[in-house]
């Protein structure tokens, strides 16, 4: 398009250029015409298509990562329709992507429905908050993977490293959400303050905590101070 | 207004408590435990009943630990019942601040008895680490120029 023939030095003849026929050159105007509203359009579109692949790719792939929960277990057996794992441990990650982990003496998952684990023997590790955590110990209880929660029942131990002790019958913990909660009686002992309920709800990780039912509390301050007093460092500090 | 001695009207600090009550909200973040539904509280001779208790614990002064057990108000409201071993007090809401060691006690009819003798005003105010007690009457508008009922009898003077 830029190239023209200038009338002075060109060897072509201008008289055959007059000649030409006008179909020609309209036709060639024609198709410079074409090809220039061709370049305008892509000079919008590919930029825009850079665009939308550029800002497609993160979030497909943040979208694909799979959650966070691996199971690790010593050796695994298989019998009937059962897969039995022994000192099972496992991690993931609360709401608030604190790490949490877990522990078993055995773990029984029933292929039919595997995100539930039945567990015996378990240890856990909870987040409260960053700087808190609580440990759970109990005779047995079934870990739901996907809903991320643990219901435990029998002779249940939890300590939290801010100096609370619980002595639970049974307890159901949504490890995502952070709440905890019992039907059954609970005592809970903390730096010389002793709790009894029939019931109880925890929730935003423990520091909320709702007994119900038969509430009974004794307030000891003495034995706290004298255990501050004597100067012993509390497990948690 | 009128003074009268309320002997063991107390609750300590360093005493152990013994609270029941149907519900228990603990929250840890801001140091506060609230007793609601028949709230019974019993430290040595002294009883108390109420409908609801919130009890302020100290802010954690030193580590977290040290200042949770200690309680550093209460507020109790819901009908008041107060029971030493001398004396009964009723009243519609209370308050023990431990530091200032204060228990006050308002509403619509304070009542402070001792055996057959009677206090009724409108405000109970007992300085715990003596026993002082001192009742205000209704004034209108908070002055305490109301008037308090006393009505005293003899034979229950004697030693």
């Amino acid at each position: 398009m830029l190239a023209r023939t200038t009338e002075t030095g060109s060897e072509s003849d201008p008289a055959a250029e007059r000649q030409e026929p006008l179909a020609a050159r309209a036709a060639a105007f024609g198709r410079a015409q074409r090809h220039s509203q061709r370049v305008r359009a892509l000079k919008f579109v590919l930029p825009l298509t850079a665009g939308i692949i550029a800002l497609a790719f993160p979030v497909y792939s943040y979208l694909v990562t799979p959650p966070a929960v691996e199971v690790k277990a010593d050796d695994t057996a298989f019998s009937d329709g059962k897969l039995v794992m022994s000192n099972p441990k496992l991690s993931g990650q609360t709401s608030e992507n604190l790490p949490y982990s877990m522990s078993a003496a055995r773990a029984v998952q029933d292929v039919a429905n595997e995100s539930v684990i039945g567990l015996e023997g378990i240890d856990a590790t909870l987040p409260v908050d960053a700087a808190t955590s609580a440990t759970v110990k109990a005779a047995n209880g079934t870990y739901d993977r996907t809903a991320n929660t643990l219901q435990l029942s029998k002779d249940i131990l939890v300590t939290t490293s801010d100096g609370m002790v619980m002595k639970l019958q049974s307890v159901f913990l949504d490890m995502g959400k952070g709440t905890m909660k019992t039907g059954d009686p609970v005592d809970i002992t903390r730096e010389g303050s002793h709790i009894r309920s029939d019931t109880m709800s925890a929730s935003n990780g423990g520091k909320t905590l709702v007994f119900e039912k038969r509430v009974r509390v004794d307030i000891d301050p003495a034995a706290a101070k004298t255990k501050e007093g004597s100067g012993e460092a509390n497990a948690a500090q | 207004q009128s003074d009268a001695k309320m002997t063991g009207l107390k609750l300590s600090n360093d005493q152990p408590i013994q609270i029941e009550s149907d519900k228990l909200e603990v929250q840890q973040e801001q140091n506060l435990a609230i007793f609601t539904g028949n709230v019974n509280v019993v430290q040595g001779a002294t009883l108390m009943k109420a409908g609801k208790m919130t009890v302020y614990y100290v802010k954690g002064g030193g580590s977290a630990t040290t200042g949770s057990a200690n309680i550093d108000h209460l507020e109790v409201d819901g009908k008041v019942y107060i029971k030493t071993e001398t004396q009964v007090a009723t009243g519609d809401r209370g308050t023990f601040d431990m530091k200032s060691q204060v228990f006050t006690l308002s509403g619509q009819k304070v009542v402070l008895s001792e055996g057959s003798n009677v206090l009724v005003g409108c405000k109970l105010t007992v300085q715990m680490n003596t026993g002082l007690a001192q009742v205000d009457g209704c004034g209108s508008g908070g002055g305490s120029g109301g008037r308090v009922m006393m009505s005293i009898t003899p034979d229950s003077q004697k030693p």
